[in-house]
């Protein structure tokens, strides 16, 4: 039989279609309904406190996870498969996180979870992340306990507190050009909060300085008394570790005993909402230290980001940092999702993490990676605060700089 | 410092005793022991926000508004819920109002969204400087606000014609009936009054911190104030009110934050065994 040279180009065009077509075919095929994997979607869970104490930055995270993920699913989602988020509100409550995760973990399968942002029950949940083996990607927060040493199948995704006390630490004692600086720490009384409490006294002590720790309830409808011993103890600068109604009550109460000192807060407190109710007096001594870069900080990396947000109705949040901390989360677990393949499993995506990932943030955030040493996935990170003038974030250099104060 | 906490434990107190107030004048009309006072609370600052956000309205129609919303949710919340159960032993009227606040919060959070929203009011936010004591101006404004409240009550339940009849009502029920009173009126207007009050609370206690319905844990507050205080005393839920924001002060400078609750609640249980009608409650007497 004679061919001319086009016949069989175009055979060969056909060929190509149909084998491709089959691979395709084959990867729709697969399903692991244990994993939360089926032919056209894959199951991911998410806690986060939409609703509760915690709710003021919690639920701007899960916004920002949701957006990214339904950004991913309109451009066709991941390997041919969308990625259906299911949402459990945790409301600040361990027990809830405790039911959430079991949901996730045996009924209603997912192939992995996201947020787990109440570090008490993250402290709990630790045996039973090594135990159950379902991927806990992208936290909201960070215990110590669960990343030193790293525990499988848990993988960070927030700055992490050590590295938000070095670096608070470092940079104002360096930008008030302090000897030995005296600090008070604000914190809420809770497994964060006295973890914070020990990074902030390892950095303070390593500069020869003093600190004292403060508590606050986290419902407190004053800050009075903390404030007072603030007062008492006539500190350098202040370090704020909470929720955003802790950092209003202690700024605000601050202003009016007249302690005029800068106050630094962990990347949560770093808020529009938090600088907004503070009002430009008040605001302008406070500062926060993050691994993230709200839209107005840097609008040509948060462009697309900024985009989502708009269509999603989330256009408000896009400034606010744990909405880009969710956005950062969501767009890594899809490109996570995307290395393993056609056939994603709980063991495979654990496994790819650990042989080492790092996640392409678009400079929304330092440097994301895992390996199998280290689970923490953020390091780096840089001091912000606000500009009333030109209503928006202003960030004091890149995270490079401040890598000197990490340790 | 002493003096510190002091006037910031008479101003937080004010708050919790306007609300507690409220509290207390529902009880007296209509024996109801509303656990959904702190959610009222909250209604109050969501009142403000749509007012002052969503209608833009200016702040003396803003507060208008407060006060007509919260009257209309009194009202309706004593027709709907209360009327209709009139009678019931203690505990399905307690339930009603446990229901009620949940039903509240969810149906905020459905129309506002979980996250709290900042709100800021034209109100006085700058110090007051005597001496060694800074007071907030806020602060001021609302213990001030809170006692002409209390004060324009106390005229209204003791002077007035309506008053006098609430009074008539809460003393004797079927003679009330008896007599011509419109009784459902008068226990409207008393859900209507308590209603407006804790809406008040709340938006001084939205000022102070963010809008959120997690204000309910502080107006929560307001119950031990009346259970210390004396559930059917007016005067009683003013001053449990101050005690209970003196006590948070001092027991949080002095010692901890968290020996607030105990320092709150062990007088409380005290009172509950030794004098159950309150500091300045009448002891209530049963006739055979």
């Amino acid at each position: 039989m004679i061919t001319t040279g086009k016949t069989r180009l175009r055979a060969v065009f056909i060929g190509t279609l149909l084998g491709l077509g089959a691979c395709v075919a084959d990867a729709m095929a697969f399903e692991s309904p244990q994993d939360g994997v089926y032919t056209d979607r894959i199951d991911w869970g998410m806690t986060a406190d939409m609703s509760g104490p915690a709710s003021a930055a919690q639920a701007p995270w899960g916004h920002g996870f949701q957006t990214a993920i339904k950004a991913i699913n309109e451009k066709g989602g991941v390997n041919g498969r969308k990625i259906n988020v299911l949402t459990e509100d945790t409301r600040y409550d361990a027990t809830v996180e405790r039911v959430a995760y079991d949901k996730f973990v045996s009924q209603t399968p997912t192939l992995g979870t996201s947020g787990m942002g109440n570090s008490s029950a993250q402290t709990a949940l630790v045996p039973l992340i090594k135990r159950n083996k379902l991927p806990v990607i992208g936290t909201y927060t960070t215990a110590k306990v669960a990343i030193d040493p790293p525990t499988p199948y848990f993988y960070g995704g927030f700055c992490g507190f050590k590295e938000m006390a070095q670096v608070g630490i470092g940079f104002f004692t360096d930008h008030l050009k302090l000897q030995s600086p005296k600090v008070a720490l604000v914190h809420l009384d809770v497994a964060s909060g006295k973890e914070y409490s020990s990074y902030v006294e390892a950095a303070v002590t390593a500069r020869g300085g003093t600190v004292k720790s403060i508590p606050i309830k986290v419902v407190a409808a004053d800050a009075t008394p903390q404030v007072l011993e603030i007062l008492a103890m006539k500190p350098d600068y202040v370090a704020i570790h909470g929720v955003p109604t802790t950092a209003i009550l202690v700024i605000k109460a601050m202003k009016q005993y007249g302690i005029d000192v800068p106050a630094f807060a962990i990347t949560y407190l770093g808020t529009p909402g938090v600088y907004e109710n503070l009002g430009p007096d008040a605001g302008k001594n406070y500062y926060f230290v993050s691994c993230f870069s709200p839209a107005s900080s840097d609008p040509k990396a948060a462009a697309e980001m900024a985009a989502a947000a708009d269509k999603a109705g989330f256009g408000p949040l896009k400034d606010d940092i744990n909405f880009v901390a969710g956005w950062v989360v969501g767009t890594t677990v899809a490109q996570a999702i995307a290395k393993v393949g056609a056939e994603p499993t709980r063991e495979k995506l654990a496994d790819m993490l650990n042989a080492g990932f790092t996640a392409n943030t678009s400079g929304l955030s330092s440097e994301l990676k895992y390996t199998a040493a280290d689970h923490e996935g953020l390091h780096g990170l840089k001091p912000l605060n606000y500009d009333y003038s030109a209503k928006a974030f202003k960030s004091y250099g890149d995270y490079k700089d401040f890598d000197k104060y990490l340790k | 410092m002493l003096s510190q906490f002091i006037f910031s434990g008479l101003a937080l107190g004010s708050i919790y005793g306007l609300v507690a107030l409220g509290f207390t004048v529902i009880y007296k009309a209509t024996q109801v022991f509303n656990f959904a006072q702190g959610m009222l609370m909250v209604c109050g600052a969501y009142f403000a926000v749509t007012a002052s956000i969503h209608l833009g309205l200016p702040f003396p129609l803003t507060i208008a508004f407060i006060l007509v919303g919260a009257g209309i949710l009194g009202i309706a919340i004593y027709f709907l819920l209360i009327k209709p159960l009139g009678g019931q032993a203690l505990l399905p009227m307690i339930m009603i109002t446990i229901a009620l606040s949940i039903i509240l919060r969810a149906v905020i959070e459905l129309i506002y969204g979980g996250a709290p929203l900042t709100l800021r009011l034209p109100l006085p936010s700058g110090v007051f400087v005597l001496g060694d004591v800074r007071i907030s101006q806020l602060h001021v404004t609302a213990a001030v606000v809170s006692w002409l409240c209390m004060l324009l009550f106390i005229v209204f339940f003791r002077r007035s014609r309506a008053g006098l009849l609430m009074r008539a009502t809460a003393d004797g029920y079927e003679a009330a009936v008896l007599s011509g009173i419109r009784v459902d009126r008068i226990n409207a207007a008393a859900w209507a009054i308590g209603t407006m009050l804790a809406a008040i609370g709340g938006v001084f206690l939205c000022q102070l911190q963010l809008v959120s319905v997690e204000l309910e844990n502080i107006g929560l507050l307001a119950l031990p104030a009346v259970v210390i205080g004396g559930l059917q005393s007016v005067p009683g839920a003013i001053l449990g009110g101050l005690l209970v924001g003196l006590i948070e002060q001092l027991a949080s400078g002095y010692i901890s934050p968290k020996a607030r609750d105990i320092f709150i609640y062990v007088p409380l249980l005290l009172i509950l065994f030794i004098r159950p009608w309150g500091l300045f409650g009448q002891k209530e007497l049963g006739r055979v």
